[in-house]
């Protein structure tokens, strides 16, 4: 009786076992942004790769940074982050090198993403960290009707005949990012105190000009019709294209000479990673041009394999860097924004 | 079986009526739940409504000291003079007065002149600052026009209010405004040319007006508030306004989803509860209305709403359900009492009918049947009833033929004496007896000596006549245990038994041979009948009784042969055979000589 006892203790613990190596040789878990991963998508993968996802989805960095640090190591094999996150989370020890050759579709990408050492943030000491996948560059929308000739230059925005037409976003980083590169700086994230102060003065010029920042898109899009804004600087990029026509604005994008900030979300694997084959899979999965079309289709933002319609390939396009220093250009902005004058700084 | 149908009947009207409580009980509680949430839900609705109506006429309050303000002499002359030749009088006398104000107005945070030129810039500002009001001097004075609350105000028309969004006051140095909640009422500043040359702004905080708005509403009330897209600008967890603000909107259609209906502007109000939508409102009872916000005319619009704890509403439910609990408790008792009660009062009658018929021969009826109930109870027993009068009057029919029939079988009908099987029954179980006691048992045969004669002479009828009269009078000479029997014809016999019997034998003999010669009177003709009897003796003459009523016949012959009317004993005869025996013998040995004796 005992024995038999044991034997069937034996076999369940042997079931139990099984069944756990079963789950971690076969689940991923993916930490991802709305859009990325969307439910067909995930199925079509966990077909073809017997496999169970599973997404957990985060709507900002600071989510993102909190999930990724929930635990002492990472809970998720596999994270879309921008190249400023992936950064900061290579830097942590937080992901693991990727390797190409495990990534066939990598060669479908456009060969500005091809060239990952002229995206900084992706290698570190000769190791890739990260593959791109989604971008979407801040460039300049304009009112055709107004402005009959694409502007060319950022400063456009402080331009007089603009004077109460033009639109700012409510950001520190990347005001003075712009306005930097507007100016001509070689490095528009990593600025000197001494350029610091005269990209201030030239922001309140901006400010002087402007009817007013905005926060949110649909903000942006409602400003843009009510008051016949000629000018607007696109944080959200091509994705405010969508909504400004749809409320019935002739509109243009324009990536000025100076170039364009851009921000570029990236797929990685954590540290922690379960099953490295599986996560490469996904990854691979993601560069199809079936998945990654999706995203344009759906989202209205540009993917790695194909050229958008509303920012060429030849456009200068920067992408995002950590600043110099974060709080100080939110200092400065807030005071900015706020409406201190040139002459208190 | 009879505790059976007891039993089941009990248990069956004891289930009904526990079963009909309980869920009397059961529904009553859930029809008062609902009623008690319905009524929540009304009474939430019609207290949403009393706050955005209060919002209101609070904003248009606001609205009323920005006009006073505005329309304050020196406002528009300030703005005018203000390009660099400024009259510091008349400033200060505006900025005491906006101080006055903040200091009456505990919701007021900012009051401020702007100009329309130099960018916005800020003329006379007053902020609160805690409980002061704090007067911003001329070199922290800012430059305002990226405002909305500066160039929407600007573009109406003299006596227009503007009525901002609600957002969190991020402008550097607002002191206490700073990072508040904060509504601005604004109205344009105007030059005695009509001309629109400046702004007059008051910023509310969103905080002190609805914790002033809704100082009367219950405790347990909490405000939902959230702004045309859905952005939550109140909320009980303080961490969801604001989303929009922190880079991660928190959006009330995402919490509430039937609000959805509010913002797509298909619905005006929302009611949601806890019970009927446990997902969206765990726990909750929760109104919200849609209200326009903002420039009068404008598309914009905020939603407000009001929780309540599901469980303060539906307070009165419990205590209603315990109630409710109690009286099926004692229901459900009354309903077992009863239970029992009505089965005995159904199955009493059926007992005592059973009891009858399962008694109905041993007659020892114990309950009276229930003859006068008029129910079917009544009549069942009223059918037994006669059902078992008709059955014992049959029976008693059939046990008198039976009794007949016996005593035929056993009689002779003639006289009426016991047969010879009769005698001979007795005859057998008497010689039983008297072989256990040892007593003596006497047969007498007797044979009339002359009823031929009569029989031939005068009849059958007056043979039959002569029988009947010498049955009676052979009963009349006997003893009570003594008994007769007529064995058929003329013969009759006697049986004797008792003590001293052999002394009585020869004593009832010789009265009945005297009895027999009495005259007896037939058709007129007196006779003399006459009897010769034979008699044998138990245990003496035979020890069975064939044995001796055979040799009772034998001693009768010998009588009759010995010339009648006489009686002779068995052994007598027996004695005198072998006498004769001896004497033929002795003749044949003295030369065949008879011998005469």
């Amino acid at each position: 009786m005992l024995r038999l006892y044991i034997a069937s203790l034996i076999f369940y613990l042997g079931l139990l076992f099984s069944s756990a190596a079963g789950a971690t040789e076969n689940i991923l878990r993916v930490l991802a942004w709305p859009g990325y991963a969307d439910g067909d998508v995930v199925k079509t993968f966990e077909t073809r790769f017997h496999a169970k996802v599973e997404v957990t989805l985060v709507d900002s960095d600071e989510a993102l940074w909190d999930k990724m640090h929930s635990g002492t190591v990472p809970q998720f094999d596999v994270l879309a982050a921008n190249t400023v996150e992936i950064q900061r989370y290579t830097h942590e020890s937080l992901l693991t090198p990727l390797d190409l050759s495990q990534l066939p579709n990598t060669q479908r990408q456009l060969p500005r993403f091809r060239a990952l050492s002229s995206i900084g943030g992706l290698i570190d000491a000769g190791k890739i960290y990260a593959i791109p996948f989604t971008y979407s560059s801040m460039g300049l929308i304009y009112d055709r009707k107004q402005i009959p000739l694409a502007p060319h230059s950022m400063s456009a925005l402080w331009d007089p005949q603009y004077k109460g037409k033009v639109l700012a976003f409510n950001s520190a980083q990347h005001n003075f990012s712009f306005t930097a590169l507007a100016m001509g700086y070689a490095n528009p994230f990593q600025l000197s105190p001494a350029q610091i102060k005269l990209v201030t003065q030239k922001m309140i010029a901006t400010r002087r000009n402007l009817l007013t920042y905005y926060n949110l898109p649909e903000e942006a899009t409602e400003l843009f019709v009510q008051h016949k804004a000629a000018l607007m600087f696109g944080n959200y990029g091509t994705q405010q294209m969508t909504s400004l026509r749809l409320a019935g604005a002739d509109v243009g994008y324009v990536i000025p000479d100076e170039g364009a900030l851009a921000w570029l979300d990236c797929w990685a694997m954590t540290r922690s990673v379960v099953n490295r084959a599986l996560a490469l899979d996904w990854i691979n999965f993601m560069l199809e041009p079936s998945v990654s079309g999706l995203l344009t289709q759906r989202q209205g933002l540009a993917n790695t394999l194909t050229v958008s319609l509303e920012s060429s390939d030849t456009g200068h396009i920067v992408w995002l860097q950590p600043v110099e220093d974060i709080q100080n250009r939110e200092a400065l902005w807030s005071r900015i924004v706020s409406g201190d004058r040139p002459e208190s700084f | 079986m009879r505790l059976g149908l007891s039993l089941k009947l009990t248990v069956l009207l004891a289930c009904t009526g526990i079963l009909a409580s309980g869920l009397t009980g059961y529904y009553a509680y859930q029809a008062n739940r609902a009623m008690l949430v319905n009524e929540a839900e009304r009474s939430l609705l019609t207290s949403t409504e009393l706050l955005s109506q209060r919002l209101s006429t609070a904003v248009s309050d606001v609205a009323a000291d920005v006009f006073v303000l505005a329309d304050l002499q020196s406002s528009p002359k300030i703005v005018q003079l203000d390009s660099g030749f400024a009259d510091e009088q008349a400033k200060d006398r505006v900025a005491q007065a906006f101080a006055n104000f903040i200091h009456h107005h505990p919701e007021y945070l900012q009051i401020r002149l702007i100009s329309r030129q130099r960018s916005g810039l800020e003329l006379v500002r007053v902020d609160r600052d805690g409980n002061r009001a704090v007067r911003v001097l001329d070199a922290s004075l800012q430059e305002k026009s990226q405002f909305p609350y500066v160039f929407e105000t600007l573009a109406l028309t003299p006596g227009g209010v503007y009525v901002s969004p609600i957002t969190v006051n991020h402008e550097h140095g607002a002191h206490s405004a700073e990072g508040r909640a904060a509504l601005r009422v604004a109205t344009p500043v105007v030059s005695e040319s009509g001309a629109a040359v400046g702004v007059l702004v008051i910023d509310v905080d969103l905080a002190s007006l609805l914790k002033l708005l809704q100082i009367d509403l219950p405790g347990d009330y909490q405000v939902y508030l959230a702004n045309e897209w859905g952005d939550f600008l109140v909320h009980p967890d303080v961490s969801k306004t604001f989303g929009f603000d922190k880079g991660r909107r928190i959006f009330m259609q995402d919490s509430f989803v039937s609000t959805t209906d509010l913002f797509e502007q298909t619905k005006s109000s929302v009611i949601l509860n806890g019970m009927e939508q446990p997902q969206q409102a765990p726990g909750q009872v929760l109104a919200f209305i849609r209200k326009p916000f903002g420039m009068s005319g404008g598309k914009h619009f905020i939603v407000l709403g009001l929780s309540k704890p599901l469980a303060d509403v539906l307070a009165g439910a419990k205590l209603l359900g315990d109630s409710i609990i109690r009286m099926v408790l004692i229901f459900s008792v009354l309903a077992i009492v009863l239970a029992v009660l009505c089965a005995r009062a159904v199955t009493q009658p059926l007992q005592i009918l059973a009891h009858a018929a399962s008694n109905f021969f041993t007659e020892k009826i114990v309950h009276a049947l229930p003859l006068t109930r008029t129910d079917e109870i009544g009549i069942l027993a009223r059918c037994f009833d006669q059902m078992s009068r008709e059955i014992k009057s049959r029976m008693d029919l059939l046990h008198h033929k039976q009794h007949e029939l016996v005593h035929l079988a056993s009689h002779d009908d003639l006289t009426n004496l016991p047969n010879r099987m009769q005698f001979l029954q007795t005859l057998e179980t008497a010689i039983q007896d008297a072989t256990v006691s040892g007593e003596q048992l006497a047969v007498l045969f007797i044979d009339l000596d002359r009823f031929k004669q009569i029989n031939d002479r005068l009849g059958h009828s007056a043979g039959d006549s002569v029988l009947v009269a010498v049955a009676k009078r052979l009963q009349h000479v006997l003893r009570g245990g003594d008994m007769v029997a007529r064995l058929g014809g003329d013969e009759f016999v006697v049986l004797i038994k008792g003590p001293k019997t052999t002394d009585a034998t020869t004593n009832i003999a010789t009265k009945i041979m005297r009895t027999l010669d009495d005259e007896l009177s037939v058709n007129g003709e007196l006779l003399t009948v006459g009897a010769s009897i034979g008699i044998s003796q138990f245990p003496i003459d035979g020890a069975s009784a064939e044995d001796l009523l055979l040799n009772a016949d034998a001693a009768m012959y010998a009588a009759k042969a010995d010339g009648r009317h006489t009686f002779m004993h068995y052994h007598d005869l027996v004695e005198s055979q072998k006498l004769k025996a001896v004497l033929s013998k002795v003749a044949e040995m003295e030369g065949n000589k008879p011998f005469l004796v």
